[in-house]
């Protein structure tokens, strides 16, 4: 009974199915805003599903230099990682798998779709994947300072609520916030959501930050050999990948939100991931060019760290 | 009879090492003298962790039966509690698996027997500095090792680098085992015995006066000069580029470990110092600095074998600053994150070693695309890089977690904001090092082949099998962390803080009662790691995931063989139309947007780590001072 | 039926990938005007694909100029199967006014199967939205054909 519970949170809520569908859709209003943005009818906002079972119907051509093995299975542990990252994050107060410190857990899970990306353009063994691989890793290194620091902030400010000081687990987050309304409504959280809302594009890749997959700069970057099935999947994971991102905002900064009915519940989670992509990638998206990698690394550990240690700082004080 | 298992265990290694010399010749006979003795040492070992770690029992043996008279130890000692027991398992482990390994990996060099001869003589001396329990035993154990390591680290002396990198490693490492013979004097001067056990006892009856703070200060950097820790580290990175691999794999892996082993016995047991805060402090700070440095500096790096060397550094930091919290989650992070760093650092220079011995070069402007011709090496090299990396489920995970854990609750309960900046510079370090390991798979592993390299072949098996071990201990110490905390690092955290056990153990039952005074006190041996966690569990679930989605992976159609086909426009690098030229992006290329915003920063380090022997010491007599200062105005 | 998800897909996404066979860039700026908000071919699904592995959609402009013709038929090669080839402006048709040059190895279909030619110099935006979207057409025939 407990297995197939289990299997029913891998596979469907809010495992494989659910975020799929969700991310996919994500996408899609993604493109279709950012259409109207600039004036334009837009695609489809079914157009992210569309690509994604036509990529499913092309070809797959292996190239001769790369390394076979880890070419086709480095989308494949890209897609489950987020998959086991989204069961560790509360939904509505539906968390299928909670520890006691799972920021950390989720920390480190997240790195793994970019490092399947990474690996995946390094074993297609060409010169553009090279580089885009390099601008990807220095994006890691760019956003996980103020990433950590939000999550210190908001551990410590939740651990109020607790004997040990600090917590770690976003169950206890999630506790904290039903007890004493969303954590946003702190000022001292202000600067950490601020922060949140520069980290989430540049973790999922979007303008202006997408500086590892340039389109036409680097032809794509570490996808440039990716055909077929493997580039399907891993158009699924940045999208499901954008999902991700905004319901650890929503769990971090607007959880504890409980109308009493569940589905009321998840459509209210799911409204606020949707309004907070409108706003960190969208709208960025459609009003900025993209930076230059030395320029994200310099404007991420200087203003966004700094804003995130200054909501540390605030918290630790005791505002 | 346990109790004879601990110096059998030591003198079965140094029997090797002079039989060796004597039978060297033969193949057969010194690969049959050798396995006999790391397989007896590594048995020896784990036929004590029933009686030492489960059951709790403490071995103590004085050597030629001169047992205390009227209350003073005069002979030689052996004590053997869990923290022992789990430093000399660590020890037995890696000289066992890099010993297998050297067989066919020696066969590259010249006089083998003599190798094998240091070898052995190194695992004897390090196998007798974890398991002694007498002062200057641990200083003549520490010299036997330091010499044979730099004997070893000369080993190729066709390569005038290997005879610069000894000449260093001999100039600072006699300075740091000065430093710790003076302190011995010292130590001896005031307790007049040289027993572990007794002079803890001893020393809080006496107190700490001015003597004994400079005696402390003396040791602990004597003992951390054995384990890297900065400044000292520059000699470390020449020394284990220059030595054979699987040299490499024991300095860093375990001969760095006796050098944390004596700061823990000084700190811990000796002096007692660790509870106050200002020792922590700097505890702390050394291992933040050591941590951030080495890894900045692996960054810039263009020889694979320095570059694991920085990133060995790199980690003792991270230890160091966990054994600097002084609390039991704390300990339990350090010691895990010891054991996995000897499995996961061993595993990376025995890949290293591999490139080396298929390829001849370890220069990464040279190295690329080698996961085509050596698939099981890419594959071992990228365990590796996980677990140094501390991605989930592998065992680097498990202990970072330990240790972010540790610092953000020590900052919880003093308040203080510091330690939660040291949560942010371990986060950051990890982030540092997946970044250097990226670099090496890309420039090593992945990319693009050189015509020089057409021909390299895969990596002979007896030197596979020995890091297919260790990639497996990687992902066992992962993916069970509770088998292994249950059974080996929380009986070494227990006995860390029980020094009065020790102290026991070796002298008779009521001596510790009998002398100590109050003294500050360590913290409580319990702990509660947030691993409510069941990592067994959600690896099973990542497989399903895993296995559920690659069912997709039959509708797309799949490419074709590649060993067999013949070279078509369809299946080349696209490359703008041109035919594919050879264009690795190497890793001197990489990362160019870190390296231009710390531009200055990595141009002051690159100067400052001159290479010039008469600076280092310079550094390593001024961090002397600085240490003895600090002791002096806090202790 | 998640075949007929797929083939049904393949109308609705296709991806477009630019090649300059030594054209005069006129069809060039007219082909990246119609994504534009003017025209907007994105709304049917058109998309630039930064490398020809992930394209359906091959758009050739430029009479084959000699030094050009083997870039061109080694990208064209490198694009996975279904793929549709479309030549735009009438150079590649028929090498419009080079026809005849020392430099000009003439129209494309001589190489390469051509599904799609859109005549024009330049032709204009909505004869290329037309021609893109006939190309989508084919692409889903193709597929069904596999």
């Amino acid at each position: 009974m407990k297995l197939l519970m289990n299997l029913v949170y891998i596979l469907i809520f809010p495992g494989l199915l659910f975020s799929s569908v969700f991310g996919l859709w994500l996408a899609g209003i993604d493109r279709k805003i950012l259409a109207r943005m600039q004036k334009r009818v837009g695609p489809p906002v079914m157009q992210p599903t569309y690509d994604f079972f036509k990529l499913m119907g092309k070809e797959t051509i292996i190239p001769d230099n790369a390394a076979r093995s880890t070419f086709l299975l480095a989308p494949y542990i890209g897609l489950a990682s987020l998959i086991v990252t989204v069961l560790f994050i509360p939904i509505a107060g539906i968390q299928a798998f909670g520890g006691v410190a799972d920021i950390v857990v989720i920390l480190y899970l997240l790195t793994i779709p970019s490092l399947a990306i990474m690996f995946g353009g390094s074993a297609s063994g060409s010169p553009f994947a090279g580089v885009g691989v390099s601008r990807t890793m220095v994006a890691i290194m760019s956003y996980e300072l103020p990433l950590i620091l939000i999550m210190l902030a908001v551990g410590r400010l939740a651990g109020r609520g607790f004997d040990m000081g600090i917590t770690f687990s976003l169950e206890k987050i999630a506790q904290y916030q039903a007890a004493n309304g969303p954590n946003l409504f702190c000022w001292s959280m202000i600067p950490a959501a601020v922060a949140m809302l520069f980290v989430i594009p540049c973790e999922v890749g979007a303008q202006p930050f997408d500086v590892g997959e340039a389109e036409t700069e680097i032809c794509e970057g570490p996808l440039v050999e990716y055909s077929g099935t493997p580039l399907a999947i891993f158009k699924l994971s940045h999208a499901i990948k954008m999902f991700v991102m905004t319901l650890l905002f929503t769990a971090l900064f607007l959880g504890g939100i409980s109308t009493g009915m569940l589905w009321l519940d998840v459509v209210i989670v799911l409204g606020i991931c949707a309004v907070v992509t409108l706003v960190c990638m969208t709208l960025a998206h459609a009003i900025t060019a993209r930076l230059k990698v030395e320029q994200m690394f310099r404007l991420f550990w200087t203003v966004i760290a700094g804003l995130a240690l200054l909501s540390l700082i605030l918290v630790w004080i005791g505002i | 009879m346990i109790q004879h298992f601990p110096i059998l265990s030591i003198m079965v290694l140094f029997l090797g090492a002079f039989l060796v010399v004597l039978v060297g010749r033969s193949r057969i006979a010194r690969t049959a003298v050798v396995s006999a003795a790391v397989l007896t040492s590594f048995a020896l070992m784990v036929a004590l962790i029933k009686p030492v770690m489960i059951d709790g029992q403490i071995i103590s043996y004085w050597m030629g039966n001169w047992a205390p008279v009227s209350g003073y130890a005069i002979g030689i000692g052996i004590e053997v509690d869990a923290l022992s027991l789990f430093f000399g398992l660590l020890v037995s482990l890696a000289v066992m698996l890099s010993g297998f390994y050297s067989f066919k990996y020696i066969t590259q060099d010249d006089s083998p027997d003599l190798f094998f001869t240091l070898y052995l003589m190194l695992a004897g001396g390090v196998m007798g500095i974890v398991l002694s329990g007498d002062l200057f035993n641990i200083f003549v154990m520490l010299e036997v090792m330091t010499f044979a390591a730099v004997a070893l680290t000369a080993f190729r002396s066709w390569n005038p680098n290997a005879r610069e990198a000894a000449f260093k490693y001999l100039v600072v490492g006699s300075l740091g085992s000065t430093f710790v013979l003076l302190g011995t004097a010292l130590v001896y001067g005031q307790c007049h015995t040289l027993n572990l056990a007794q002079i803890s006892g001893l020393l809080s009856v006496n107190g700490i006066n001015p003597t004994m703070t400079f005696a402390f200060a003396l040791l602990f950097t004597g003992f951390g000069v054995k384990a890297f820790m900065t400044p000292f580290h520059p000699i470390a990175a020449d020394a284990h580029a220059a030595a054979p691999s699987s040299v490499s794999v024991l300095i860093s892996g375990v001969f760095t470990k006796t050098g944390v082993y004596g700061i823990i016995r000084v700190s811990y047991f000796l002096f007692k110092s660790m509870g106050m805060s200002s020792m922590q402090t700097g505890l702390v700070f050394i291992g933040c600095v050591s941590m951030f440095v080495c890894v900045t500096m692996a960054l810039n790096q263009h020889d694979f074998k320095r570059l694991l060397a920085f990133h060995s550094i790199s980690q003792i930091g991270y230890i160091l600053t966990s054994l600097g919290l002084c609390s039991a989650i704390g300990i339990a992070g350090g010691l895990y994150h010891a054991i996995n760093h000897t499995l996961f650092k061993g595993l990376l220079f025995l890949t290293a070693g591999a490139v080396l011995y298929a390829t001849g070069t370890t220069k990464l402007e040279k190295l690329g695309g080698l996961a085509r011709r050596m698939p099981q090496t890419a594959a071992l090299f990228m365990v590796g890089a996980f677990s140094i990396s501390g991605i989930p489920p592998f065992n680097g995970f498990v202990s970072k977690w330990m240790i972010y854990q540790a610092a953000y609750e020590k900052a919880a309960e003093t308040g203080s904001i510091g330690y939660a900046f040291v949560t942010v510079i371990a986060v950051v370090t990890s982030v540092l090092t997946l970044a250097s390991f990226v670099k090496v798979g890309q420039s090593v592993f992945f990319g693009e082949l050189p015509v020089e390299l057409e021909n390299v072949k895969e990596t002979p098996l007896s030197m596979r099998i020995p890091m297919w071990i260790m990639a497996a201990l990687c992902l066992l110490t992962g993916v069970l962390p509770g088998l292994m905390q249950q059974y080996i690092i929380n009986p070494a955290v227990r006995a860390t803080l029980d020094y009065k056990g020790y102290i026991d153990a070796m002298m008779g039952e009521g001596y510790a009662a009998a002398h100590l005074a109050d003294t500050v006190p360590l913290a409580e041996a319990k702990y509660t790691f947030a691993g409510a966690w069941d990592p067994a569990f959600w690896l099973v679930l990542f497989v399903i995931v895993l296995l559920g989605v690659t069912v997709a992976m039959m509708i797309g159609k799949s490419g074709r063989g590649a060993a067999t086909a013949i070279a078509d426009d369809k299946h080349d690098t696209f490359f703008g139309g041109e035919k594919n030229t050879f264009s690795q992006v190497g890793g001197g290329d990489l990362f160019w947007g870190f390296k231009y915003n710390f531009r200055r920063y990595l141009n002051v380090m690159g100067n400052a780590h001159s290479g010039v022997v008469n600076d280092y010491v310079t550094w390593g007599v001024i961090d002397l001072a600085l240490i003895i200062v600090y002791c002096f105005i806090f202790m | 039926m998640i075949k007929k998800l797929i083939d049904e897909s393949m109308a609705k996404s296709p991806w477009v990938f630019h090649i300059n066979a030594g054209s005069c860039n006129g069809c060039d700026i007219e082909l990246v005007a119609v994504l534009t908000p003017r025209y907007d071919a994105e709304r049917l699904g058109f998309k630039l694909a930064g490398t020809p592995r992930h394209a359906d959609i091959v758009v050739v402009s430029g009479p084959v100029t000699a030094q050009s013709k083997d870039r061109v038929l080694r990208t064209i090669a490198q694009v996975p199967d279904p793929k549709v080839i479309v030549t735009l402006g009438s150079c590649p048709c028929s090498g419009n006014v080079f026809k005849g040059s020392y430099s000009v190895v003439g129209p494309l279909d001589k190489y390469v199967p051509v599904d799609v030619s859109i005549a024009g110099c330049a032709p204009k935006p909505e004869a290329i939205i037309d021609g893109l979207a006939l190309a989508a057409q084919i692409i889903k025939e193709k597929r069904e054909k596999q």
